[in-house]
């Protein structure tokens, strides 16, 4: 409300009141307000986590609710954005960290342990309708071909919404990579279990052991269902191109062997060629399984696009590494794998923005393990899916906005971008089963809204927190955790770990309800509303500032008054 | 039944805070004031009288709480003296400049050092130009009934200002004396419930004490000064028909004694005024043509009644307990300023006197009265100030 000045100046000293007062004779009834050039009005901007990471997972918001006590709100906000954060809470890159404010004032809030705690505390409670709020059903039938995070995700998210999914899964079980992809030391494979669980009880179907092309016709579910998701992920391995790359294992069929029983490596020395992720997971693996590993790279340990903490942990593991080394060509000799190589230097960054590995002329040497296992990259294998939904280069055609291929056919995750991470895969599957639902309803297909930049740690004032160090995962020691396939390496936070974390966080752009600003305004002009937020009292507010400069989530900005 | 107690004046100034319905005290204790304020402490606890007490930490915040109190819109009241009134000096001018009628008794105490717990006015004149209307009182009885008559004459829309009742150390504060009471319900028709012309008020918010420009300061201190003026007509009015109400009339501004054929009049304030009053019959007995004038009232000053006064008198005698250093006494100099530019001025002597506490009884008045009457005879006086029993 704006305070309406009205100065009546009295004509003589008979019309003046009997001392100096600001009342409607003189002034506007005391109301401070009208003195005021800028007002405060709350600002609140994304987090730099929320930014940054993929799914955009609201994270101060469920950090507020963990604070109070309240976990299953919480989790409830976190499964707006992301439908397993048991998994993402341990095989995430964590992009959220990345930039959190915390880390120029001590060290980045333990983002991705606090969801792993939130994840798992409400695993049990998954499989509930009600506490998903799924009310209604649809009479509409969608099929999902494929299994994986994205596959889930969509599927997770459709049914929220009513309608009827239906998975349709190759393999005999489903998960696809989570399931045959990330060794159980890093994910147990009862959590992805449970999930799966959650799913079924939510009234989702699934068929497995169904491949599309032979097992069913592609055209028979494009008319079962009335939308249909590709969703088959990048399991084809790319072809390095040298002579004796079949004498090599597939680094993907080898994580899948070991995920099916496998407990024999096939050898003692083995070449794990590659630096991906891929390639990380299969030399752990091989030194679980009692092998000696050794990751073949063509650049350096700087550019390798794995995971840098699991880049670390093999390194721990005694996983043996050669750089700047590339295949040129591999030969079986007495029952010992030959490679031929060349060393490497770097020149110029690429395309990536890494630099790009230049052979050095006559440095060839050669080098004899037991076996070689390749691992340098995947891409979607497409075999099954109708040459008119391709381009030339084998790639699925689909809008890059809203994932259609063709009328009733959707594409996400993977099978459209290529190999990425699992949450990059979970938030696809959340943004086509939007796509999805808005075709079914006939509506025009539009997009989540992008997200506007990030708070600043510069617009906070951030002397109000005191350092504090991170709260730490467990994880076993190399001998520990190197003697077993499946026990999981790394244990989560206990709650009062998670409440530290919690309370650690700058909560950027967000506000947190410390009451700072009402404390400092020196008007009382600020009222904390129930949830201890402020109210801003304009009658009385001289727009000092002060509030928006203590803030401490940044969540007050000072906007010139317009009269 | 109006009810007669025997009491000290503090006591007495207590009593009359409660008949005149106080709603809020705030005061801080100092001597010889404390009495009053522990009296009124014990009536609000024992819930005889309905007030909110607050205590405070010094002079300064009691009158800064009774500035709040009254702004809100309630009768007020507080009491100090001495040291602890020239404390309050700066919120002084913020009471009388909001207009606020709070009533302040001040039990006149010299100011240190040395280190002095009696009677002195100079505590109360270092005020007179804060705005306060200032009554000086006589006896326990004229203590009771002023503080009555104050609230009813701050409150009149016309005048709005705070007002001190000023009463002697021990000779009035700590001394027992009869004192009648009226009937509350005789006070109530007569001091209704204080009906403010502003005031704070959380539903209606205003502020009060804000900023004004050259262009209407001026105009603000000049209502001021009206209000005292108008004070001044007020009082003889509220005197007389409070008089009539309850039987107790102190003569408005000047209480005067024997004044119309005097020859000598002996202007004097407060307890020196009763003293006076014997040492009239004294000498009058021994032929003195003498009469006296006690002035009840310093602010607003009654130059008009000094004016009238001396038309018809050859001399005055002016006793002042206390002192302008570098000047005289405060009652002469304002005598005598009343007095400029008018015709046949009398002589005037004044005396300095009962300093500190120091006795002035109707014996030494009467050698005031010796010592001027020569001074008359020869036409001129010999010293324009005296310090009276002045140690050579």
């Amino acid at each position: 409300m704006m305070v309406k000045l009205m100065i009546v100046v009295p004509r003589n000293r008979k019309e003046m009141p009997v001392t100096a007062l600001s009342i409607p004779t003189v002034g506007s009834a005391g109301k401070t307000g009208f003195w005021r050039d800028f007002r405060p009005v709350k600002f609140e901007l994304v987090s730099p986590c929320t930014y940054d990471c993929p799914a955009g997972n609201r994270l101060p918001q469920i950090f507020e609710k963990i604070r109070d006590g309240k976990h299953e709100e919480a989790g409830k906000i976190l499964l707006e954005t992301n439908p397993f954060p048991s998994i993402t809470g341990r095989v995430c890159p964590h992009f959220c960290e990345k930039n959190c404010s915390r880390k120029e004032f001590d060290q980045a809030i333990a983002i991705r342990s606090i969801e792993r705690f939130l994840g798992d505390s409400i695993l049990e409670m998954k499989g509930e309708s009600e506490f998903h709020g799924i009310s209604m059903e649809l009479d509409k039938r969608i099929g999902i071909i494929g299994s994986g995070p994205t596959g889930l995700s969509a599927g997770y998210y459709l049914r929220k919404l009513g309608y009827k999914v239906t998975i349709i899964e190759r393999e005999k079980r489903l998960g696809g990579m989570l399931t045959y992809g990330i060794p159980s030391y890093r994910l147990p494979k009862k959590i992805v279990e449970k999930e799966l669980t959650a799913l079924t009880k939510l009234g989702i179907k699934t068929e497995t052991g169904k491949a599309i092309g032979k097992d069913v016709d592609f055209e028979g579910i494009r008319k079962e269902f009335d939308a249909v998701l590709l969703a088959t992920g990048a399991w084809a391995e790319k072809e390095i191109g040298i002579s004796g790359e079949e004498l090599m294992i597939s680094g993907l069929g080898f994580l899948k062997e070991v995920s099916e029983g496998l407990s024999t490596p096939p050898g003692e020395t083995i070449a794990v060629i590659g630096g991906g992720n891929v390639s990380v997971d299969v030399a752990r693996t091989l030194k679980r399984l009692g092998a000696k590993p050794t990751i073949v790279y063509r650049r350096t340990e700087n550019e390798m696009p794995a995971i840098n903490e699991e880049i670390i942990k093999a390194e721990e593991d005694g996983v043996a590494f050669r750089f700047l080394t590339q295949p040129i060509d591999v030969m079986e000799t007495n029952g010992k794998i030959v490679i031929r190589c060349v060393k490497m230097r770097l020149g110029e960054p690429d395309a990536s923005g890494r630099r790009r590995p230049i052979a050095i002329t006559d440095s060839e040497f050669i080098l004899r393990f037991d076996a070689a296992i390749k691992a340098t990259g995947e891409k979607p294998d497409v075999t099954w899916i109708p040459q008119m939904f391709l381009n030339e280069h084998g790639w699925i055609l689909a809008d890059s906005v809203t994932g259609v291929v063709k009328d009733n056919v959707f594409a996400a995750g993977d099978v459209l971008s290529g190999p990425a991470t699992v949450v990059g895969a979970i938030t696809a599957g959340r943004r086509i089963a939007r796509s999805i639902d808005q075709y079914l309803r006939g509506q025009e297909m539009s997009p989540e809204e992008l997200l506007e930049r990030p708070m600043k740690s510069a617009e906070m004032n951030i002397a109000h927190y005191e350092l504090r160090k991170r709260e730490c995962n467990p994880v076993l020691s190399p001998d520990e955790r190197t003697k077993s396939l499946d026990k999981e390496e790394t244990s989560g936070l206990d709650l009062g770990s998670v409440e530290i974390e919690v309370n650690r966080c700058f909560s950027c752009g967000y506000c947190r309800a410390c009451s700072i600003c009402w404390i400092f305004c020196p008007d009382c002009a600020i009222d904390l509303n129930e949830n201890g937020k402020p109210e801003f009292d304009y009658d009385y507010c001289k727009g000092c500032g002060i509030c928006s400069n203590e803030c401490p989530c940044g969540v007050i900005m000072m906007e010139r008054e317009e009269r | 039944m109006a009810q007669t107690v025997i009491d000290t004046a503090n006591h007495i100034a207590a009593y009359a805070a409660k008949a005149a319905r106080v709603q809020v005290v705030a005061a801080y204790p100092i001597t010889p004031q404390t009495s009053i304020v522990e009296k009124i402490a014990d009536l609000v606890e024992s819930g005889e009288f309905d007030a909110e007490y607050i205590r405070v930490e010094s002079e300064h915040s009691a009158i800064a709480a009774c500035i709040g109190a009254a702004a809100a819109g309630v009768r007020t009241f507080t009491a100090t003296a001495a040291h602890g009134l020239v404390l309050m000096h700066e919120p002084l001018h913020w009471a009388s400049g909001s207009r606020l009628p709070i009533v302040m008794p001040v039990v006149n105490r010299s100011l240190g050092p040395g280190w002095n717990i009696w009677a002195d006015y100079t505590d109360s004149m270092s005020q007179r130009d804060t705005g306060w209307i200032q009554f000086y009182c006589a006896d326990n009885q004229e203590v009771f009934d002023t503080i009555i008559q104050a609230y009813k004459l701050c409150e009149d829309g016309r005048v709005l200002l705070p007002t001190m009742i000023c009463l002697e150390a021990f000779i009035l504060s700590h001394t027992y004396m009869p004192v009648k009471i009226p009937d509350q319900e005789k006070i109530d028709r007569y001091l209704p419930r204080y009906d403010p012309k502003w005031s704070l008020d959380v539903t209606n918010p205003l502020s009060h004490a804000n900023i004004v420009s050259p262009d209407w300061y001026m105009e603000f201190r000049f209502m001021m000064h009206e209000a005292m003026e108008n004070a001044k007509q007020l009082i003889p009015k509220i005197d007389k028909d409070y008089g009539n109400r309850f039987g107790f009339e102190y003569g408005g501004l000047v209480q005067k004694y024997n004044c119309k054929d005097a020859d000598i009049i002996l202007l004097t304030m407060g307890t020196m005024g009763s003293e006076a009053k014997i040492a009239v019959d004294n000498l009058r007995r021994e032929g003195f043509n003498v009469g006296s004038a006690r002035i009840r009232v310093f602010r607003p000053f009654p130059k008009e009644e000094i004016r009238k006064l001396a038309e018809n008198t050859q001399m005055f005698a002016i006793v002042d307990r206390g002192i302008s250093f570098g000047m005289e006494g405060f009652l002469a100099e304002e005598t005598k300023a009343s007095l400029c530019n008018q015709k046949d001025q009398p002589l005037i002597a004044g005396f300095i006197a009962g300093l500190g506490g120091r006795d002035v009884s109707f014996r030494t008045i009467e050698e005031i009265v010796r010592k001027s009457a020569k001074w008359m005879q020869n036409g001129r006086i010999e010293k324009e100030t005296t310090w009276v029993d002045l140690r050579e």
